[in-house]
């Protein structure tokens, strides 16, 4: 039972890498903007290596993006995507290194912790949040920021005339698939993660070696507030080993109290404990998840072969009819001569006609031709043997034959017409078309396989009254009066 | 399944009378239109060109385009000639006989070469123009052709004319003992042609019922991805002209060059489709010449912007719309924005800080600022829809040998329609299937008009996979939609 699956992705033996799916992207892209390349040589290597359709799509797309120098552009633009994606990191390290530091201030300040956590996390939890707002949103395509950073980044540092076409390239092969908007938010997030985790060991770093002091202060909110939002914001540090400052300690901690060596190591802990578990975790979460997503999205790459750039070049690819050629060259036509009066009898009869191969449901004798003898119509062999033996036994001064125009001409009729020819003084022909719509008149074609076939024009007649003028004209030989209508 | 009986493709000699359409058979079953030559004339093929069929890569039919039999009542003379003398040969005995004969490259040497290459295949394919009347010669000319020991199948042709003699020539192949015969129009195929000619032939040959029955499965499976693959192409060019907005200043004369500006890229995105179109399906470009995009001036009774072609296509129009400049466009000042301005809102509020400000930012700005929006009517999608529907269809019936252009008549009066191929497998009309000129919009193309950034005409085009659930579900809705009705394709 042959496989119904045309597309032939089931049936290649290698899946294609990402990489060869891109070029056969980009070149797609390229086609449809400039029109296509001229690939007759690609396309002959491809049909002799490929079998399928979408294995052939992919090796053209390879031969034409290495002469277009698609690939090329590629490599680099991958180059600068990573030097990119590198300048990001670094970004995001020395960014969470001097927020870290920025944040502490100056060695031996006072640092006050509602405004080192916003700080340290502020910006990283609205983010977070509008990320997972704009993912639960349907009408939106979640955009991940520091993703987006990146591809301007790449986009500005790529050189090179098909920059623009290789990204948009890129995008459309992880668009399409929906593995763009996790492959940004991956990025973002990885960003995010090294940026908090550095943060953090920063953090552990400069508490470790120098001496701050911490506090809170309020002036909007009650004191109990402030307590049971540190309060909470410490449970799970302390479920996690991390050392927490109990409440006493919280309630204290208001600036106007002198605090015991331990408190200030405990607020370490909370600090550096909410940094991670409200930073670093949520942040690796769903950095791990959108690395999940995008990873499964991308696995099992196949070519779609019904895209308006691949759909077209479908016949070229794995045509399903080929010519063949031909058997030999047809032999030249010779010029025949004039069929001319053969007998040596004198013509006793004065005029007759002759129908050739008229239909039957056609009207028969034609208009015009009434007055002269009527030797009826010739179809079959035994027919034309007849018609052959009358005219050899009473040759006529004149003899029409009447075909029917709306056939077409063939050999066997002009051999018999030469044949009639020999056996008259003067042969006329006339090709009568049938009357009423939708008939074909090749009278044209009539006229000119006559002339072809050796008869002069004078003896070829398209219109049954000249050819009845010609029949009945009562002339010595050799004065033939020319009646040809066009 | 026989394995080498799979490998060895089958050989049909298409062979007939001269000038009864052998090359165009030829030319619409391997879809291609340049095969051989075809002009009115007779013998134009003179020698023996054979093409090849192929499932997968592998050939599984071998068709040989022969010259016209000219002279077979001669021919018969001259082999009875040839065999006289008390013997007695048989069929292809006789054939072979006169194929080394000296004749046979002499006066018959055009008939020599149909017969040589009809006693290389497997069976012949007897071409008939059905206009033609049943003459002695036609009738010789089978017996000389069944002496070569093959089976024949006679194709009828030309049967949608209105003075084929189709009767006649069932009762003369009747008479001679050939019963299987098949009507096959070259020019307009029925969309089951095909399936026909192998169905038929795989009950004459049912030694290779097999390799036939594949080749029909595969006539129909590429028919159906070439639908599959031309519903795409619609629904893109659907999807980018419904998300496409020209935004210009509030002056009339801006509006007005920027709506000159819209019309230009959406008829030049429209003129992409259908060259894909006519590509997909094999056709040359110059087949639809209609739709060419004129150099200069416009073109403007097949103009997608002309009220005319609207009404011309069944498309209710109504009294609101603009005419003359701003014909087909609408002006969105204030009112539909403000729908869509508020999902987009949100969007950019949501969406990130200068993400927003790029995107969003820009349209809101641009609003506040009393730019205008410039979409195309929903009236233009109607008829885009319904054209390129209506060229599909006309794509699909139409066989490679026609030579004249496509044109999409409407139900005008005195426009003089051929009346089209009876299509008995056709299915009817029903009550669910969405006519497109009345019925609402799809929810995709509705879509479309939310996401500007969908058209691959605008600046910002991001491919999304929504876009592509979208593009995917148009395009399935308009692969099983009927073809638009009150439309007939004039081609001779």
């Amino acid at each position: 039972m042959v496989s119904a699956r045309f597309d032939d992705a089931a049936r290649d033996g290698a899946t294609p890498t990402f990489r060869q799916l891109w070029v056969a992207e980009t070149v797609r892209l390229r086609e449809s903007q400039w029109g296509p390349c001229a690939d007759s040589a690609e396309v002959r290597d491809a049909r002799h290596r490929g079998a399928g359709f979408a294995e052939r799509l992919l090796l053209r797309a390879a031969a034409l993006g290495e002469r277009e120098g698609i690939t090329a552009q590629i490599r680099q633009w991958a180059a600068v995507a990573r030097l990119s994606l590198l300048l990001l990191a670094m970004g995001a390290v020395v960014g969470g290194a001097l927020a870290a530091q920025a944040i502490l201030g100056a060695p031996g300040s006072q640092v006050n912790l509602l405004m080192a956590l916003t700080g340290l996390l502020g910006l990283h939890v609205i983010t977070l949040l509008i990320w997972l707002v704009t993912l639960v949103l349907p009408s939106h395509d979640a955009h991940a920021s520091l993703g987006e950073l990146w591809l301007w980044l790449t986009r500005k540092l790529a050189r090179g005339p098909m920059a623009g076409l290789v990204l948009r390239g890129l995008l459309g092969l992880l668009g399409r698939r929906g593995a763009l908007a996790p492959a940004l938010a991956c990025i973002s997030h990885g960003a995010w993660l090294l940026a908090l985790g550095t943060m953090a060991v920063t953090l552990t770093g400069l508490l470790s070696a120098r001496r701050y002091t911490f506090h809170w202060e309020t002036t909007l909110l009650a004191p109990e507030t402030v307590q049971t939002l540190t309060a909470t914001l410490g449970w799970l540090p302390r479920q996690l080993g991390f050392a927490v400052p109990p409440d006493a300690i919280v309630r204290i901690s208001d600036g106007l109290h002198r605090l015991p060596d331990t408190a200030h190591a405990q607020w370490s802990g909370w600090l550096i404990g909410c940094v991670v578990l409200y930073g670093v975790l949520p942040r690796a979460l769903v950095w791990l998840g959108s690395a999940i997503v995008t990873r499964r999205r991308l696995a099992h790459l196949q070519l779609e072969t019904g895209l308006p750039g691949f759909a077209e070049l479908r016949d070229r690819l794995a045509p399903q009819a080929q010519s063949e050629g031909i058997d030999a060259p047809a032999p030249d036509a010779l010029t025949p001569s004039t069929p001319a009066y053969a007998s040596g009898k004198a013509p006793q009869a004065a005029a007759a006609f002759l129908g050739i191969e008229i239909p039957p449901d056609a009207s028969w004798p034609p208009a015009g031709l009434a007055e002269a003898h009527d030797l009826g119509v010739v179809d079959t062999r035994a027919q034309r043997v007849q018609a052959l033996n009358r005219l050899q036994a009473t040759p006529p001064q004149r003899l029409l034959l009447v075909c029917d125009a709306d056939q077409t001409p063939d050999r066997g009729t002009l051999m018999l017409i030469r044949e009639l020819a020999t056996l008259a003084a003067q042969t006329g022909v006339v090709a009568l078309a049938a009357q009423g719509a939708g008939a074909v008149s090749r009278q044209a074609t009539w006229v000119r396989f006559l002339t072809d076939g050796g008869l002069a024009p004078g003896q070829i007649f398209t219109d049954a009254s000249a050819a009845g003028a010609w029949l009945q004209t009562q002339t010595a030989p050799g004065s033939g009066a020319s009646h040809h209508t066009p | 399944m026989n394995a080498s009986k799979a490998s060895t493709p089958l050989r049909l000699a298409v062979v007939g009378h001269t000038n009864t359409g052998k090359t165009s058979l030829l030319r619409t079953l391997t879809r291609n239109p340049h095969f051989g030559e075809v002009y009115d004339s007779p013998g134009t093929t003179r020698h023996v060109e054979g093409a090849r069929l192929r499932i997968d890569d592998h050939t599984a039919v071998e068709l040989y385009d022969t010259p016209g039999m000219e002279d077979s009542m001669a021919l018969l003379d001259y082999i009875d000639q040839l065999t006289e003398g008390g013997e007695r040969l048989d069929g292809p005995d006789q054939i072979a006989r006169f194929l080394d004969s000296p004749e046979s490259q002499g006066r018959f040497e055009q008939e020599a070469r149909v017969l040589r290459a009809l006693m290389a295949c497997d069976a012949g394919l007897y071409v008939i123009d059905t206009r033609d009347p049943v003459l002695a010669k036609h009738k010789d000319e089978l017996v000389l052709l069944a002496r070569c020991g093959h089976p024949l199948m006679p194709v009828l042709n030309f049967t949608h004319r209105p003075r084929q003699r189709l009767d006649e020539w069932r009762d003369a192949m009747a008479r001679l003992g050939l019963h299987a015969t098949v009507e096959f129009d070259t020019v307009a195929p029925a969309l089951d042609g095909e399936t026909q000619l192998y169905d038929k032939l795989s009950v004459l040959l049912d030694r290779h019922a097999d390799l036939l029955q594949k080749l029909r499965d595969n006539g129909v499976e590429q028919r159906r991805q070439r639908r599959r693959d031309a519903s795409r192409l619609i629904a893109e060019l659907v999807v980018d002209i419904a998300a496409w907005r020209s935004i210009s200043p509030t002056d009339t004369d801006a509006v007005e060059a920027a709506t000159r500006f819209l019309r230009n890229t959406v008829r030049e995105r429209e003129h992409m489709c259908v060259q894909a179109l006519l590509k997909r399906y094999n056709f040359d470009r110059t087949t639809f010449p209609a739709h060419q995009l004129p150099l200069q001036g416009e073109r403007w009774e097949m103009d997608l912007f002309n009220p005319h072609a609207l009404r011309q296509m069944g498309i209710q129009v109504t009294k609101g719309m603009a005419a003359g400049a701003m014909a087909g466009a609408t002006v969105d000042a204030l009112t539909a924005g403000i729908s869509l301005g508020a999902a987009t809102l949100l969007g950019a509020a949501a969406g990130g800080i200068w993400q927003g400000a790029d995107k969003w930012g820009r349209r809101l700005v641009s609003r506040l600022k009393g730019f205008h929006e410039i979409t195309v009517d929903d009236h233009v999608l109607r008829l885009l829809i319904v054209r390129q529907l209506a060229l599909l269809d006309a794509l699909e019936r139409r066989g490679h040998a026609a030579q004249a252009p496509i044109l999409l008549a409407t139900d005008e009066p005195d426009s003089a329609a051929v009346p089209g191929p009876q299509d008995t497998d056709h299915t009817p009309v029903t009550d669910t299937a969405p006519d497109f000129r009345s019925a609402p919009l799809p929810d995709e193309v509705l879509a479309a008009r939310a996401h500007p950034a969908w058209s691959a005409l605008a600046n910002d085009y991001t491919p999304s996979q929504r876009r592509e659930q979208a593009v995917n579900a148009l395009a399935r809705v308009l692969e099983h939609a009927p073809a638009p009705p009150k439309t007939t394709l004039l081609s001779s």
